[in-house]
C-alpha cells in the first residue's frame, strides 16, 4: 500500500504524456515519415550509382516546385535531387538551427533571409553563376530591403495574402479590407491566424507600413482588428479553405493557392480573389545557399535553371501566381489570380527584430482580450 | 533465500519514465528559467522573465477559460459516465457494450473531430435537417464557440471515465444494496449512500483520467473553437512556434504540470486516508 500512490502517479503521468504527444504527432508523422523514407531510399539509390552523378539537397515549401521541373532538371544535368518539405519558416529555421544540415538550397521568405544573414548561415551569391538573374523584374528587385542588393538571395516567388469571396452569396462587394466590417456577413467570414497578416491588413487600411515600429500606429491597428473580430467566425490558417469550399464561409483572408487547391473547376468561377486596394503584407520567397552546402556548383546550376523563362513559366502556371521573371510573362499560358500591378501598394514583410515582442503583445490582446 | 526479481521487473518502465518523462520535464523546467533567444531557443542566463510574464492578464484569462472548460466537461463526463458504466456492469451483454465504446477509437482522433464539424457546421447535417423541417429559418452557429469545444471534448474523452467506473462498479458487491434496502433505505438512497462511497476509487480515477488531458488539450479548441476560446495548450504551441519565446512556453508547461501533479497528489492522499 505504501508504494502504490507513487506507482499510480507515475503510471497516470506516463499515460498522459503519451496521450498528449499522440495528438500532435498524428498531424505530422505520416508526411514526415514518407519524406524520410523517400530521402533514404534516394540516398541508397545514390550510393549504388557512379560518382559522376551529383546530388542536390533542397529544402523547400510543400508543393512549391512542380515535380516535372525537378525531373527535367535531373535529366538535363544528370543529377539527383532530394526534395524535403517544410510548412513554415519557423519550422525550417528551427530545424536548420538545431543542426539539421546536409541541405544545399533553402527557400526562406524575406524576413527569414535577413535573420539567416544575421545569424551568418548564408553564402554570398556569385551572380556570375546565375546569369538568368537578368530576367528578374527590376521594379520588384527595387522593393527588396531584407537583403539590399540581393547579395545573399535569388528571388523565387512573390505574392500576398488577399481575400476570396464567394460571389454566389456575396454578389456586391468593395475590393477593400473594410469588407470584414460588414454587418450582413457576420458569422460567414474568417481571417488568417497569423499576426503579421492580420495586423498588416489593419495597418495598411489605416495607411501605415506593415513593418511599423510605432506603437501608436500599432495600437490603432489593434482597435481595427478588434472590430473585425466581432464579425468573423475565427482566426484560422489551417481549415478555412475547406470551410470556404463547402460554402460555410463566404469571405476569407488567405493565400490564393490554399484556397484554389480546395475548389474544383466549376466552383472556381463563383470565386473572386483579390488583393485589397489598400495593399497587403507581401512575401518574397527566395533561394539561398547555405554556408555549409556541399554541392554549391549544382545549386547554382539549379537556381539558374529555375529562372530559364520556359521553366519559370511552367512553375507560375502551376502555382497561378504572378511572374517576377519578365520573359516568362509572355510565354505563360495560365492567367494568374492576380498581377504584379495589384501588389503596387503592398509591402514586403520584414524581420521585426526586438519589436516582435510588441506585436506579440498586441496580438495576444486581440486574441484573448484585455 | 529467494532472489528478489523486483528491480529487474521494473527496470524497463523505470528506463522509459526517465528517458521520456523525467528528462524532458527537467529540460522544460530548466528552459523556463533561462533567457529567450531572439530567434527561438534559449540563452544560458538565469532569468525569471518567463514567470513574470505569466502574470499577464492575457495568460490568466486563458488559464481561467481552460479551467472553466475542464471543470465543466469533467463534471458532465462523470455525470454521464456513471449511469452508463452502471448499466454496462449490470447488463448481460457487457462485452458487446464495452466493444461499442471502444469502436470509435479505431478512427483517428482528428477525423472524429472533423466528423463533428460535418455534423454541426452551418451547412452541416444538423442545420440542413432543421432547415428542411422548417424549425428554423436560417442556420444556427453551433460551432466555433466554447460550447462546441466542451461537446467535442466530452465526446472524445468520455471512454476514459467509463472504463475505470465500469471496473469498480463491476467489482462492487450488489448484495450490499439489497441489505441496505432490507434495512429500510429507498433504492435511490441505497445507491447514493452505499454504492457511491464504495466506488470512490473509480470516480477519482475517472476524474483524473479526464480532467488532466482536457486541461492540456489544444487540438479541439484549435479546430472547433472560435475567436476567443483559447486554452493553455494553444498558448504553449503559439509561444513555441510563432513568437519564438521558448522560456515562456516552458514556464506555462511547468505551471500546467505542477497544477495537475499537486491535484493528483492531493486526491490520492485524501483517498489513502479514507482507506486507513
Amino acid at each position: 500500500m505504501k508504494k502504490s500512490p507513487l506507482l499510480l502517479l507515475s503510471a497516470v503521468l506516463a499515460c498522459l504524456s503519451l496521450f498528449g504527444c499522440s495528438e500532435q504527432k498524428k498531424e505530422e508523422a505520416p508526411q514526415q515519415k514518407k519524406q524520410e523514407g523517400q530521402a533514404e531510399a534516394q540516398k541508397e539509390g545514390q550510393a549504388k550509382k557512379t560518382d559522376a552523378q551529383q546530388t542536390l539537397y533542397i529544402y523547400n515549401w510543400t508543393y512549391y516546385i512542380p515535380d516535372q521541373v525537378v525531373k527535367d532538371f535531373e535529366k538535363e544535368y544528370n543529377a539527383k535531387v532530394v526534395y524535403d518539405m517544410y510548412a513554415s519558416n519557423e519550422e525550417m529555421f528551427t530545424k536548420l538551427k538545431a543542426g539539421g544540415s546536409g541541405y544545399d538550397l533553402v527557400f526562406p521568405s524575406g524576413d527569414y533571409v535577413s535573420i539567416m544573414i544575421k545569424e551568418n548561415m548564408l553564402e554570398q551569391i556569385d551572380r556570375a553563376k546565375v546569369p538568368n538573374f537578368k530576367n528578374l523584374d527590376p521594379a520588384v528587385l527595387a522593393k527588396i530591403h531584407f537583403d539590399e542588393g540581393s547579395k545573399y538571395s535569388v528571388p523565387y516567388m512573390m505574392g500576398a495574402a488577399g481575400v476570396a469571396v464567394n460571389k454566389k452569396h456575396v454578389p456586391n462587394f468593395d475590393k477593400s479590407w473594410s469588407l470584414f466590417n460588414r454587418e450582413d456577413l457576420k458569422g460567414r467570414m474568417t481571417m488568417l491566424d497569423d499576426m503579421r497578416e492580420v495586423l498588416g491588413a489593419a495597418l495598411k487600411s489605416l495607411g501605415y507600413s506593415v513593418n511599423t515600429k510605432n506603437l501608436d500606429e500599432l495600437e490603432k491597428a489593434k482597435e481595427l482588428v478588434k472590430q473585425w473580430k466581432t464579425k468573423i467566425v475565427k482566426f484560422d490558417a489551417e481549415s478555412f479553405g475547406k470551410g470556404f469550399a463547402a460554402g460555410e464561409f463566404w469571405v476569407v483572408q488567405g493565400y490564393q493557392e490554399n484556397i484554389f487547391l480546395e475548389l474544383d473547376e466549376s466552383a472556381r468561377k463563383d470565386v473572386e480573389f483579390f488583393i485589397p486596394k489598400e495593399g497587403s503584407a507581401m512575401y518574397m520567397d527566395n533561394m539561398v545557399l547555405l554556408k555549409n552546402a556541399k554541392n554549391k556548383e549544382l545549386a547554382y546550376t539549379f537556381m539558374n535553371y529555375i529562372h530559364e523563362p520556359k521553366v519559370y513559366a511552367q512553375i507560375v502556371d502551376f502555382l497561378m501566381l504572378p511572374s517576377i521573371n519578365v520573359p516568362a510573362r509572355d510565354i505563360r499560358t495560365v492567367k494568374p489570380n492576380y498581377e504584379i500591378a495589384d501588389l503596387d501598394r503592398s509591402e514586403f514583410k520584414e524581420d521585426l527584430g526586438e519589436s516582435l515582442n510588441e506585436y506579440n503583445q498586441v496580438w495576444q490582446k486581440i486574441i484573448v482580450g484585455e | 533465500m529467494r532472489r528478489n526479481y523486483g528491480p529487474i521487473y521494473v527496470a524497463p518502465i523505470t528506463f522509459w519514465l526517465c528517458a521520456f518523462l523525467s528528462v524532458p520535464l527537467l529540460i522544460t523546467l530548466s528552459y523556463s528559467f533561462m533567457e529567450k533567444g531572439l530567434y527561438g531557443g534559449v540563452e544560458l542566463h538565469f532569468s525569471l522573465a518567463a514567470y513574470k510574464s505569466l502574470l499577464n492578464t492575457a495568460v490568466l484569462k486563458v488559464l481561467l477559460n481552460t479551467i472553466i472548460i475542464a471543470v465543466a466537461s469533467t463534471t458532465i463526463i462523470v455525470i454521464l459516465a456513471l449511469p452508463t458504466a452502471y448499466y454496462i456492469a449490470r447488463s448481460s451483454k457487457k462485452n458487446i457494450l464495452l466493444m461499442l465504446i471502444i469502436i470509435p477509437f479505431w478512427t483517428n482522433f482528428l477525423i472524429r473531430i472533423y466528423a463533428w464539424i460535418a455534423i454541426l457546421g452551418s451547412n452541416g447535417l444538423l442545420n440542413s435537417f432543421l432547415l428542411s423541417t422548417g424549425l428554423i429559418d436560417s442556420h444556427i452557429q453551433f460551432l466555433y464557440n466554447r460550447y462546441a469545444i466542451i461537446l467535442v471534448i466530452i465526446y472524445t474523452t468520455i471512454p476514459f471515465a467509463i472504463f475505470p467506473l465500469y471496473s469498480t462498479i463491476e467489482k462492487f458487491d450488489f448484495s450490499l444494496i439489497e441489505a441496505a434496502m432490507d434495512l429500510g433505505a429507498s433504492k435511490k438512497r441505497a445507491l447514493w449512500e452505499v454504492m457511491i462511497p464504495n466506488i470512490r476509487t473509480g470516480i477519482i480515477t475517472a476524474v483524473l483520467f479526464t480532467f488532466i488531458p482536457i486541461f492540456g488539450n489544444f487540438a479541439v479548441p484549435q479546430l472547433v473553437g472560435g475567436t476567443s476560446s483559447w486554452m493553455l495548450g494553444n498558448l504553449i504551441v503559439r509561444e513555441l512556434n510563432i513568437t519564438r519565446n521558448w522560456p515562456l512556453a516552458s514556464s506555462i508547461s511547468v505551471v500546467l504540470t505542477s497544477v495537475t501533479m499537486i491535484g493528483v497528489l492531493f486526491f490520492m492522499r485524501s483517498q489513502s486516508k479514507k482507506e486507513l
